[in-house]
């Protein structure tokens, strides 16, 4: 079907009242998800199921679809204010989104993050419509080689992750592998770093740790020191609340590369939006001209992880629409809501339903315009949050993360855990260990492992298998390239003090 | 040597010791496999990994000049660590007490003890917390709270 | 004070005779819930038991089944041991159920954390089997299964299959399969059925085993091509596709089945009203419709029917795991 004739079609289905209205819905769930962490568009998707059945079910896809590209723009909101991750992939907006709300720059972050957001998503719209069926076809050759080439490279980037200790940014990062390896394996069923604990037997949720290690560690550092009433500077007056010329200028690269890296991955099914976050905010240091800023709150280090988990949203319809095959846990649901809608995706999905999927696209780029009306006006006011005393704000982030873990799991095990992983986050700042590596390294090893491990299994145990496919021989190279980069500073260094002894003469 | 004592010193030998654990436990489990490595393969080699680098840290805070900004400073740390006490025992708490009552004592603890408001302020914040938390999560969104014996 | 003593304690007699009187009568009634029902589901929300039992809540609103709410409660973790020791934990409580699936079954044989089993539990309904289908990427050389099988003699251990866990019923069949015929195939596990229908449709594994729903469209979009259905009948969207038997392997069908549970120490007739609110529910058009929409066979049991069902699943998955050289406890 003609692209453009299709995109009509869509608009004149989406743009129906009750699809508008419905849309309207679901992206407003969507960022009220997104700011509560712990709260799951997976989840709210599946309770809202049973509701879904009494309505049309191209404005229950609309709605539903809206709750889960809507929660990547909430998610930031905590993330900037708090240093609470919303949803999992906002964890890398934290490091620098953060520290701009600590220099008084929250409202510019929480406005170049809506910016991305929109930017990205529409991206994500865009190639939705415009490349899905050969992308996904060029999807299926990426397997088990590739996805662990894929994790070696996201894991290089905790070199560039590293601030003043690689060391200490290296033992991080394989804490963080240990932590993904707790639970049963999956080839043996053998249970490994238990403890005898039942609970452990699934491994440790990643929702446990971020929010324990970067929101409780957060606070626990803040009551070292008895504030009197408001710790954080909010600026006045409106220019301040918002980004600046110079701030769009300088995140201009990181809107295109978190756009591209994040659609990209997105299509993978299996890899996340955490990742592509990562490696988009590792892309966006490498080549940025003030990487040692990177850290310290950084402009473009909110707009590259922001934008990339937007469009990942956009590449997770890819597999989902044009195979259906979900990538991840909401898209599962989603797939879930299409079967017992009475719908059978698969290859012929579309050309089945060419008025569902064109007016599922036409609403995401409507979506997306409601989510920035919506999010940018909205900023001033989250920014005046931060005004409220230290006594009501702290104790407040508690809370929610108590809350919001308890939602995943109900689990008071987990609140346990909960608590233990905010004292490690505590710890880790005052020994000056980086968090952002431990995050990379739960993440990535639970999959990398598995991915090796089913790498070595299809070619029967020779390693071989990962140079000689050329996408995977590629990223590992790549990967190499990058955990060389330290090496070629120290040289680099030596031959600059080198050349400073001998009076600067080459 | 005053430089034994330094906070990388004791973090990097609490790290090896984990090291050293993980390796002790990869050590029983299969490390290659008739289909492929097996689920010690993997823990072996970033027990290893660990234990190394973090000898190496704890050699060179042995041989390298301390900062000044190493030094930790207890009377900030002990308040910290007051507040995660109070956390963990809330948390503790939970099965007990429930979610309402043990959160509202935190937030009492924490607004009275550790940011010496007066009393009438952290009593105010406890309850309007929890009644906010209880209207916010159980009511409007339908998040469960923990609820403790005495119901809720 | 003798007085008012004398008149408490004839006021506490005659509460008590009168209600020792009432009682029989409120008893004869059966038992009616009256708060709503949590139903246990050991999957985070969009797992397979958790879209199960929200379709299942539906359907009970729907056709009026029930006078109050059934209410999915997510208990995830330890492949559904944490579910199960929930379930166990809440002896007595006649206010929850649980949805077990064949993991509940087979867990407590591979796990020793596991140690929850069905039996510990009150069995009150087996409401669906699922069958399942054995399918090639459509350019694949193999028409039928004996195809495969005979390719994979000439290869051992260089074809290759992707599946769930080790215990799953995926790598059940093909141990079945490897022991009645010989032939050996290597086995590789995917946690998400979407990674492993792109490794098979990607080239990178030759075989899976597949529910009809997941390979529907797949095959309808020329994809995919089934060898034999793991089923004892044909499924009445694939009929011209043998089953194991009919393909000539004669090795038996497991199924994967779903039903109802109760915590332990509950009483007959609340046993009896959950038996004929499912037996009523797997009558409806709702049901049907389910079942048709998802290709699942309806496979409903009674308790008593259950807990034989779960006798002979159990010994039969022992011997099974035994002979693939999977560690059993218990």
């Amino acid at each position: 079907m003609d692209v453009l004739s299709g995109l009509m079609q869509g608009f004149a289905v989406a743009l129906q009242p009750v699809n508008l209205l419905w849309c309207f819905l679901g992206v407003i769930l969507g960022t009220v998800v997104g700011i509560m962490p712990g709260l799951a568009p997976s989840g709210t998707i599946a309770m809202l199921l049973p509701l879904t059945f009494a309505m049309n079910p191209a404005a229950a896809m609309i709605m539903l679809a809206g709750i889960y590209y809507g929660a990547k723009y909430g998610g930031s909101t905590t993330a900037i204010l708090l240093n609470v991750p919303g949803e999992s992939a906002s964890v890398v907006t934290c490091l620098d989104g953060h520290q701009m709300a600590r220099n008084g720059r929250a409202g510019p972050a929480l406005g170049i993050a809506a910016i991305a957001s929109f930017i990205a998503g529409t991206v994500g719209v865009l190639g939705l419509m415009l490349v899905a069926p050969p992308l996904a076809r060029m999807a299926l050759a990426f397997s088990s080689p590739e996805y662990f080439a894929l994790m070696s490279l996201g894991l290089a980037m905790v070199v560039l992750l590293a601030g003043r200790s690689l060391v200490k940014a290296l033992l991080a990062m394989l804490v963080g592998l240990w932590l993904s390896g707790i639970g049963t394996d999956l080839f043996s069923t053998t249970s490994r770093f238990v403890f005898g604990q039942l609970e452990l037997l699934s491994g440790i949720d990643f929702v446990v740790v971020a929010i324990g290690v970067f929101a409780i560690g957060e606070v626990l550092a803040c009551m070292e020191v008895r504030g009197q009433g408001q710790l954080l500077p909010v600026p006045r007056g409106l220019r301040n609340l918002l980004p600046t010329r110079r701030d769009l200028k300088d995140s201009r690269f990181a809107f295109a590369n978190g756009s591209v890296i994040g659609f990209l991955i997105g299509v993978l099914p299996g890899a996340g939006s955490t990742i592509a976050s990562f490696i988009s905010y590792g892309v966006e240091k490498a080549v940025s001209r003030r990487r040692e800023e990177f850290g310290r709150g950084v402009v473009e280090g909110v707009a590259a992880p922001e934008a990339a988990n937007n469009s990942e949203t956009g590449g997770a319809l890819v597999p989902l629409l044009t195979l259906g095959i979900p990538g991840s846990t909401t898209t599962a649901i989603l797939l879930a809501a299409l079967v017992l809608w009475g719908f059978k995706p698969g290859p012929l999905f579309i050309s089945d339903n060419p008025a569902l999927f064109w007016g599922l696209v036409a609403s995401m780029y409507i979506g997306n315009v409601m989510l920035l009306v919506l999010n940018l006006p909205l900023v001033p006011l989250f920014a005046q949050v931060l005004r409220a005393p230290g006594y009501v704000l702290y104790p407040l982030v508690f809370g929610v993360s108590m809350v919001g873990v308890y939602s995943v799991s109900g689990s008071l095990f987990d609140l346990g855990l909960l608590a233990a992983f905010g004292l490690l986050g505590y710890l880790m700042r005052k020994l000056d260990y980086p968090a952002a590596p431990l995050i990379l390294g739960l993440v990535l090893g639970g999959g990398m492992e598995r991915a090796l491990r089913q790498s070595l299994m299809m070619s029967d145990g020779s390693l071989s298998i990962l140079a000689t496919r050329p996408i995977s021989a590629v990223m590992l190279s790549l990967a190499l390239l990058i955990l060389l980069i330290p090496l070629f500073n120290k040289v680099n260094s030596w031959r600059l003090r080198a050349l400073e002894q001998n009076g600067g003469v080459p | 040597m005053k430089r034994v004592g330094t906070p990388d010193f004791w973090s990097g030998l609490a790290l090896a010791g984990l090291g050293a654990y993980i390796i002790t436990e990869a050590a029983q489990w299969e490390y290659l496999g008739q289909d492929g490595p097996g689920p010690g393969f993997f823990p072996l080699w970033y027990g290893i990994a660990m234990a190394a680098l973090s000898l190496g840290l704890v050699v060179s805070s042995v041989f390298r000049q301390p900062g000044s900004d190493e030094r930790i400073d207890w009377g900030k740390a002990s308040r910290a660590l007051a507040a995660w006490v109070a956390l963990a025992l809330s948390v503790a708490a939970l099965k007990l007490l429930g979610f309402l009552v043990a959160f509202a004592a935190l937030i009492f603890f924490l607004v009275a003890v550790m940011y010496r408001e007066p009393l009438r302020v952290a009593a105010t914040m406890a309850l309007a917390s929890a009644a906010a938390f209880y209207v916010l999560f159980a009511l409007a969104l339908g998040v469960p709270l923990p609820a403790g014996v005495l119901g809720f | 004070m003798k007085q008012p003593v004398k008149k408490v304690l004839f006021a506490t007699v005659f509460a008590v005779v009168g209600l020792g009187l009432c009682a029989p009568s409120v008893l004869a009634q059966g038992y009616k819930p009256t708060r709503p029902v949590e139903l246990v589901v050991h999957t985070g929300p969009g797992g397979g038991s958790d879209v199960l039992a929200r379709a299942i809540a539906a359907m009970m609103e729907k056709e009026n089944l029930l006078p109050v709410r059934l209410q999915v409660l997510n208990k995830p973790g330890g492949g559904g041991a944490v579910a199960a020791a929930y379930m166990a934990e809440k002896k007595g409580d006649q206010n929850t159920i649980g949805l077990f699936t064949g993991v509940w079954l087979t867990n407590p044989l591979t796990s020793d954390k596991a140690k929850v089993t069905l039996k510990d539990l009150t069995p009150v309904a087996r409401l669906v089997l699922e069958p399942a289908l054995i399918a090639v990427k459509a350019d694949a050389p193999y028409k039928s299964l004996g195809d495969f099988i005979a390719a994979a003699k000439q290869k051992p251990g260089e074809l290759k299959q992707s599946g769930g866990s080790i215990t799953s019923r995926d790598n059940v069949v093909r141990q079945l399969l490897q022991q009645e015929t010989g032939a050996r195939w290597t086995f590789i596990s995917f946690p998400g059925g979407g990674e492993r229908i792109a490794a098979l449709l990607g080239g990178h594994v030759n075989l899976m085993v597949i529910e009809p729903a997941e390979a529907g469209e797949h095959i309808r979009g020329g994809n995919m091509r089934v060898l034999a259905q793991v089923s004892d009948t044909r499924l009445p969207g694939f009929p011209n596709v043998p089953t194991l038997k009919e393909a000539g392997f004669d090795v038996p069908v497991v199924p994967q089945v779903r039903g109802v549970v109760a915590p332990p120490d509950i009483p007959r007739q609340n046993v009896a009203y959950w038996e004929d609110v499912f037996g009523k529910l797997t009558k409806t058009q709702s049901w049907r419709k389910f079942l048709a929409d998802n290709q699942f066979e309806d496979g409903y049991q009674n308790a008593a029917q259950l807990s034989k069902f779960y006798e002979e699943f159990t010994n039969k998955m022992r011997d099974i795991l035994k002979d693939a050289g999977i560690k059993t406890v218990g």
